[in-house]
């Protein structure tokens, strides 16, 4: 089975931190890598480094990048591989989208497993006493 | 089906490593596995890591377990275990 191959791209040391943490849980993750952007990088040099790890990465099936906030040079970069068709991005990483492209069990398309990872991001959200508390939250109210 | 209910002895609750190794076995088997916490009705997949995270079972919690399929049998031995034995942290 071919997989999506995933790059984590940040601001400072996160995406590294996000990976291993990522590596912690499921083990070690061969299609996906980590690019950290530090604050006084050349984007030419940072914009390589990319381009580096999208190749260690791809399988031939798409790689998707994932970046630390929308808007940010990470993104930014990420944006200048928009125009190959083998390229998605999306944006604000967290933890459980990193766990999500790590254990692929089907074969998906690029696109299905962009809007996948969005979604598993945005439904990892929770107000934990929501869950954990309810009679918590009603005192609030 | 099969059904029977665990509860959660160690300390640091069902994390995310134990997740993961409750996951790498539930794979294993072809059955259907399902979690579902006895105080809020929360049910996950035991397959899918992101799901069980979300049971948020900590030291203490019940949990049933419930599985359907071919190997139910050694799949229902299997994940007991896995709890009895505190994800091997005891």
């Amino acid at each position: 089975m071919k997989k999506i191959g995933g790059v984590i791209i940040s601001h400072g040391q996160v995406a590294n931190e996000l990976l291993a943490a990522a590596e912690t849980v499921v083990g070690e993750l061969k299609h996906i890598a980590a690019v950290s952007i530090g604050w006084h990088d050349d984007v030419e040099t940072a914009k390589n480094e990319v381009a580096r790890a999208i190749k260690k990465v791809s399988e031939g099936n798409g790689v998707l990048l994932l970046t630390d906030m929308f808007g940010g040079t990470p993104t930014n970069i990420s944006a200048m591989f928009l125009e190959h068709n083998d390229i998605e991005i999306v944006t604000g990483v967290n933890l459980p989208m990193v766990i999500k492209i790590a254990s692929q069990n089907k074969e998906m398309t690029l696109s299905e497993m962009a809007q996948a990872v969005e979604s598993q991001g945005k439904q990892s959200i929770y107000r934990a006493s929501e869950l954990l508390m309810p009679q918590k939250l009603k005192k609030d109210a | 089906m099969l059904k029977g209910r665990v509860i959660i002895i160690n300390r640091l609750g069902l994390h995310a490593r134990a997740a993961a190794q409750l996951v790498r076995l539930a794979s294993g088997f072809k059955s259907k596995i399902k979690l579902i916490r006895t105080d809020s009705a929360v049910i996950a997949d035991a397959k899918s890591i992101l799901n069980v995270l979300t049971l948020a079972a900590a030291k203490g919690v019940e949990l049933e377990i419930e599985i359907e399929g071919d190997d139910e049998q050694e799949a229902f031995e299997a994940v007991q275990d896995i709890f009895k034995n505190g994800f091997g942290e005891l």
